[in-house]
């Protein structure tokens, strides 16, 4: 039992749950105080000693099912299947009293048969799934790692058992049958009942070396996905993966909060202000009892961002937004603001409904501009500086985020000129590679000499390095 | 004491539903392990869904004192471990000044002088200037305590490591005075929001427990425990509607002591059964944000005609005619 626990740990491990020496030792200690016959009970021990994310929690339930109980079930069904089989007038009980008789052996002990052949009969099934376990450890199925080895570990599994042995046994068993008078359509049922037996097993071991492998394997193809998201370009994504991005969004922007409580902490300690001490302990008779600090003030950054939501660089405003969004306390302010041709402010599609569903609708358009047009970027940025330039001050950061793909129309950079005098700082987010700024109708370079930085931003890890080293820090 | 009747899991589970409290293996798995291994209990899970609670059913079923230490930003050891009061100790310096100086007369030496005082010093730095908070008293308590550290993630990372100490050997350290080990381990349950990921370090050191929405039926014993009065139509009709509403994609989704309001406030309009226009009024009650209740307004239609094809396939009625027997039962007893 022990061991089997510190197996199922490491598989645990495996699949990303990290569970420590101590967490294994207090699933022992629990299980010491703890009636392990209730399988639930059994399974919230485990899971409240070893598992202490919540995110795992449906991990762990899927693996605990793989490997405590998931076995034994499907062996218990194929080997009732194989002896379904039998015609009903046969006695079964009285088969193997026979057999007994004929081997001359107490009933139920067969000392002539191979351990395997003797489960196999007496429908063991305790026996037969440890004698498979066994098996499957001497054949090495740990090294076991992808399904193409399934076949080769089955193989070797089947003849650590011995399989062809016990068959062999099996088939002289039924021939001896017969020649001690069985009647010929028992005898027939018997070897059929046989060659069922052994397909079960076959299948069995296949069955356990398949359920090896995903135990073991488990969130490996999960981690490598995710890794890839990351750095996957925002033009090549799929359906599937733009909603699965949404998690790792929400994952990136976490991360950073975190990053970012700790710094606003950092940021509470600081020199020690002499004059504010000494003014404060005039009470205490200028002895200095509370001590004041100097803190350096940092503000919050306000955002205005400036999104082209046109279908060429619809995804990468997508996880923009979002980013900023999940964000928010980062920010004092964000207004938002989407453009094809014309521009809009979106803002207040995002104050009620949820972040994800409202960034959808703006995409469409949100209403306030038409998305089936060609992108005009200076037409929206004339536009804004005539509506909105009251929306930018000396604390503002602007994030304008778009391929600068033109159309050949008038460009208008004398528009975020004025935008850059008013700003702290104009960032420029662009899909494309640099080298393609400024060819065809790429107007990238009319623009950045009006602002601080112009950075290619393709994936989603490019973006939250961005987000976090131009606008937070 | 009650401590005899917790002894397996079933006991708990039962003991805890007699006090109302409701819950499923799991929750009653863990608490039996948090009494025997002597170990701190993480909880985790959505907004009212009973973490807080637990803690103080555990409390009153182990007729245990429940020390509450409620975390914020900027909670400090001053305020959750303990304080030590300066002003105190100056104050019987003051007081003392003379009594000191009795000691020292006939002292020959500067010496000797210190020696004397030296003796005495223990009285300056005793408990007598320390200010127990929470975690302090929970550990120096003489009877069963259980101490709920109650939204743990709301503290400062800082805070965390201080309470390491805390959580493993149940012993603090005072500079002053040196190291104070718990004489009897109270048990602790922290519950969190999961609005940060605690540290690794914090989470080995309890058990955890992960508390989700309940599966209808409990929501239905739930409910019937905590509001007897509602009848088991009602229940029921409320139950099916709140699950269906929490499928739906909320900005804040309806945890039990919504559904429990929800309960209590259709009782005090008199409503016998859910209806269009009753939900329609009381979804503020359930739904705490203007776009969600617009949403569920939408899907309103929907959610009613499931309850009432389930009226029409026949068992309906009888449920119907008994439960409100039930419920008037129920109001005659209160």
């Amino acid at each position: 039992m022990q061991n089997r626990i510190l197996e199922f740990t490491n598989i645990l491990r495996r699949a990303g749950i990290r569970v420590s020496t101590a967490e294994a030792l207090d699933a022992f200690r629990a299980l010491e105080v703890l009636s392990i016959d209730d399988r639930e009970v059994f399974r919230d021990a485990l899971g409240a000693t070893m598992v202490k994310r919540a995110a795992d929690v449906s991990i762990f339930n899927e693996l605990f099912d793989l490997f405590w109980s998931g076995f034994y079930h499907s062996l218990r069904e194929s080997f009732d299947q194989a002896s379904a089989g039998l015609p009903e007038r046969m006695d079964y009980e009285a088969l193997l009293r026979q057999i007994a008789e004929l081997l001359q052996a107490p009933e139920g002990e067969f000392p002539a048969l191979s351990d395997l052949a003797r489960a196999m009969l007496t429908g063991d099934l305790g026996q037969l799934e440890s004698l498979i376990r066994s098996a499957a450890e001497g054949a090495g199925i740990e090294r076991i790692e992808n399904f193409l080895q399934v076949g080769f570990f089955s193989r070797r599994t089947l003849e650590g058992l011995g399989a062809e042995r016990a068959a062999g046994e099996l088939r002289e068993l039924s021939d001896r049958l017969r020649a001690a008078g069985m009647s010929p359509d028992e005898s027939e049922a018997l070897s059929s009942l046989i060659d069922r037996l052994m397909d079960a097993i076959r299948n069995s071991v296949r069955n356990f070396t398949e359920r090896e492998i995903q135990q073991r394997n488990h969130d490996y193809m999960e981690k490598f996905r995710q890794e890839t998201l990351l750095e996957k370009s925002f033009y090549h994504l799929t359906e599937d993966e733009v909603r699965k991005m949404r998690e790792v969004v929400e994952r990136l922007a976490q991360k950073i909060k975190n990053i970012l409580t700790i710094r606003r902490k950092r940021m509470k300690r600081g020199k020690l202000d002499l004059h504010q001490t000494l003014r404060r302990n005039m009470s205490h008779g200028g002895i200095p009892f509370e001590m004041i600090w100097k803190h350096r003030k940092k503000d919050r950054p306000k955002l205005v961002i400036l999104c082209d939501v046109s279908s060429s660089v619809a995804n990468v405003s997508r996880f923009m937004l979002q980013f900023c969004y999940s964000l928010q306390e980062a920010f004092t302010k964000i207004r938002s603001f989407i453009f094809v041709a014309e521009l809009g402010e979106v803002t207040h599609l995002f104050k009620d409904a949820e972040i994800s569903d409202s960034i959808e609708r703006a995409l469409q358009g949100g209403g306030v501009v038409n998305v089936y047009t060609r992108s005009n970027f200076g037409n929206a940025f004339y536009a804004f500086t005539q509506n909105y330039l009251a929306a930018v001050d000396k604390k503002t950061t602007v994030l304008v985020l778009g391929d600068a793909r033109n159309n050949y129309n008038d460009p208008k950079a004398w528009c975020l000129r004025e935008i850059h005098s008013k700003a702290k700082n104009v960032i420029w987010l662009n899909p494309e590679n640099p080298s393609a700024w400024g060819f065809g109708d790429s107007v990238m370079n009319r623009y950045t000499p009006f602002v601080e930085v112009a950075e290619e931003c393709r994936n989603l890890r490019q973006l939250s390095n961005l987000i976090d080293g131009l606008i937070l820090r | 004491m009650g401590a005899g009747l917790f002894d397996s899991v079933e006991s708990i589970q039962k003991e805890l539903a007699d006090l109302d409290y409701i819950c499923d293996v799991n929750i009653a798995t863990v608490v039996f392990l948090a009494r025997r291994l002597e170990k701190p209990v993480l909880i985790e899970g959505p907004a009212g869904v009973g973490k807080t609670e637990l803690a103080k059913v555990v409390a009153t079923a182990t007729r245990s004192q429940l020390i509450r230490l409620q975390c914020y930003e900027g909670l400090d050891e001053a305020k959750a471990l303990y304080e030590w009061e300066y002003s105190k100790q100056l104050l019987y310096t003051q007081i003392l000044k003379e009594r000191f100086s009795e000691v020292m007369s006939g002292a020959k030496t500067v010496r000797e002088a210190a020696e004397r005082v030296g003796r005495e010093d223990s009285v300056f730095f005793s408990e007598n200037f320390l200010v127990p908070r929470p975690l302090m008293k929970a550990i120096t308590a003489d009877t069963p305590a259980l101490l709920l550290i109650d939204e743990v993630d709301k503290g400062d990372p800082e805070f965390e490591a201080l309470l390491l100490e805390v959580l493993s050997d149940f012993q603090v350290t005072v500079p002053e005075i040196g190291t104070i080990r718990a004489v009897k381990r109270p048990l602790v349950f922290l519950t969190s929001n999961n609005s940060r990921e605690m540290s690794d370090a914090l989470k080995r050191r309890c058990l955890h427990l992960f508390i989700d929405f309940p599966s209808e039926a409990l929501e239905i014993r739930i409910l019937e425990a905590k509001v007897p009065e509602a009848g088991k139509k009602l229940s029921a009709d409320l139950v099916r509607m709140m699950q269906a509403l929490r499928k739906l994609d909320l900005k804040k989704t309806p945890s039990i002591s919504e559904t429990l309001d929800w309960a209590r406030a259709l009782l005090a309009l008199n409503a016998e059964e859910l209806d269009r226009d009753v939900v329609r009024r009381t979804l503020n009650v359930i739904l705490k944000y203007e776009g969600d209740v617009r949403k569920a307004e939408g899907e309103l239609d929907k959610l009613l005609a499931e309850r009432v094809d389930d009226q029409r396939s026949g068992a309906g009625a009888a449920a119907t005619s008994s439960a409100q027997r039930a419920g008037k039962d129920a109001r005659h007893q209160a």
